[in-house]
C-alpha cells in the first residue's frame, strides 16, 4: 500500500509507535497548558528532523532501543503523574520524537507519493496525539485521572515488553 | 507559425509536465482547475500559505492575494512561452516547508515577507504546472483552468484560516490551525531531503 493510506497506515501498525504517541498526548493532557497546546504544533517538526537524519543516512545508534523506551519513560511519567519543567518535558519529548522520525524517514518510500505518504504518516502520529490528549482531558476528575494514570502504567509495562522482545 | 512554435515549445517541456498528469485524468479547463488541489506538492504549498495569510490577515490585507495571483500569471506566463524549469517542484517543498513553520511558530510577520512569499508561491505553483498535452488550445485552457484553481484554492485556505484564528477566536482553533502548519511543514522536510539526498 503506498500514497497517503499507505502513510496513514504505517504508524498505526506499529504497536511501540502507537503506545509512545498515545503517551505523548496523555502526558501533554496531564501537565496542562501551555504543553497540551505546544506539543502538538513542536513534536511533527522534530519528528521531521529526526526523519531528515534517517533519509540522509546519518548514523544514529539505539534507534529500536529509543522508540521502546519512550514508551517505558512517558509511559512512567504519566503513571506517576510527574510533572517536571515545561523545557525538561520538551527535551524528553522532542528526543524520543528524533528516534520515532528517524524511523519512519528510513522507511519514506522513493516516487511521485512520497509527498502523500509523509503526510499520511504525519497526519496519523498527529491523530495518535489527539487519542492521547482526548484521554487524558478525564484527569479534570478524580476517577479520571485514576484511569489516565493506568493507561501511562500500561504503556510503561508495553514499553518494557517492547524492549525485552529486542533484547532476544 | 506562431501555433507551430508554441506547439514545439510545449513538445520540449514535455518531460517535466509527465510528473504529475491531469488530475483523475481530466483533461481541459477542468483538468487545470483541479490540478492545485490534486497535486501534492501544490496543495501543500498553497494550504501552507493560505494558513499564514489567514493569520496575518488583518495586518496584510488583501495584499498577499494580489501578489500570489500576480506570482501565478507570471509563472504561468513563462510556461506558455516553454519555460519549465525543473527545479520548480523543489521550490515548491521549500515554500510549503517555509509557510508551514512560520504558520507553526504564528509570530506577526512583516508585510513584505508576506507579500515576497505570496509572489514566490504563485510563481512556483505556474512554473510546476506545464500542461500535459502538445494541443495548443487545450493547453491554454488548462493553464487558464489552473489559474483559477490556485487562486480558489489559495483564497479558501486564507479565508477558512482567518476564520479559524479571528472569528472564533478560541485556544484550540489557532492551535489547530498551527498544527496544521507543522504538519505541511514536517512532510516537505521529509520529501526534500529524500529528494536533495539523491
Amino acid at each position: 500500500m503506498g500514497g497517503f493510506l499507505g502513510g496513514l497506515a504505517h504508524p498505526v501498525l506499529g504497536p511501540d509507535h502507537i503506545a509512545a504517541m498515545v503517551a505523548v498526548g496523555l502526558w501533554g493532557a496531564f501537565l496542562g497548558a501551555p504543553a497540551i497546546y505546544l506539543l502538538p504544533v513542536v513534536f511533527p517538526l522534530v519528528m521531521a528532523a529526526g526523519g531528515v537524519l534517517g533519509i540522509l543516512g546519518v548514523p544514529l545508534p539505539g534507534i529500536e532501543i529509543g522508540i521502546a523506551s519512550s514508551a517505558v519513560i512517558l509511559g512512567l511519567m504519566v503513571a506517576l503523574a510527574l510533572r517536571p519543567a515545561l523545557w525538561i518535558a520538551a527535551v524528553l519529548v522532542g528526543l524520543f520524537a528524533v528516534f520515532h522520525g528517524y524511523a519512519h524517514g528510513t522507511e519514506l518510500p522513493a516516487g511521485a507519493d512520497a509527498l502523500a505518504y509523509s503526510a499520511g504518516f504525519v497526519i496519523a502520529t498527529g491523530m495518535l496525539h489527539l487519542c492521547g490528549i482526548a484521554f487524558g482531558l478525564l484527569a479534570r476528575w478524580p476517577q479520571g485521572r485514576l484511569a489516565v494514570r493506568a493507561a501511562g502504567g500500561a504503556i510503561a509495562i508495553a514499553g518494557l515488553l517492547f524492549l525485552g522482545r529486542l533484547a532476544v | 507559425m506562431r501555433r507551430a512554435l508554441v506547439a514545439t515549445a510545449f513538445a520540449f517541456i514535455a518531460g517535466p509536465a509527465l510528473a504529475h498528469p491531469p488530475p483523475l485524468g481530466i483533461p481541459g479547463f477542468l483538468g487545470g482547475l483541479l490540478h492545485p488541489a490534486f497535486v501534492p506538492a501544490h496543495l501543500m504549498a498553497i494550504a501552507a500559505f493560505g494558513i499564514l495569510c489567514g493569520q496575518h490577515r488583518v495586518a496584510w490585507g488583501i495584499a498577499d492575494l494580489a501578489a500570489f495571483a500576480a506570482g501565478l500569471a507570471a509563472g504561468l506566463g513563462a510556461i506558455a512561452v516553454a519555460y519549465a524549469p525543473q527545479w520548480a517542484g523543489l521550490a515548491l517543498l521549500v515554500l510549503a516547508l517555509t509557510s508551514g513553520v512560520l504558520a507553526a511558530l504564528a509570530k506577526p510577520l512583516p508585510p513584505f515577507l508576506g507579500l515576497a512569499l505570496a509572489a514566490m508561491t504563485g510563481m512556483a505553483v505556474g512554473l510546476d504546472s506545464p500542461p500535459d498535452t502538445i494541443k495548443v488550445d487545450e493547453a491554454n485552457r488548462m493553464l487558464a483552468g489552473t489559474a483559477l484553481g490556485a487562486v480558489i484554492l489559495f483564497a479558501v485556505t486564507r479565508e477558512l484560516s482567518a476564520r479559524l484564528v479571528q472569528a472564533l477566536a478560541r485556544p484550540w482553533t489557532r492551535v489547530g490551525v498551527r498544527v496544521l502548519g507543522s504538519w505541511i511543514a514536517a512532510s516537505a522536510a521529509l520529501v526534500l531531503a529524500m529528494q536533495l539526498s539523491r
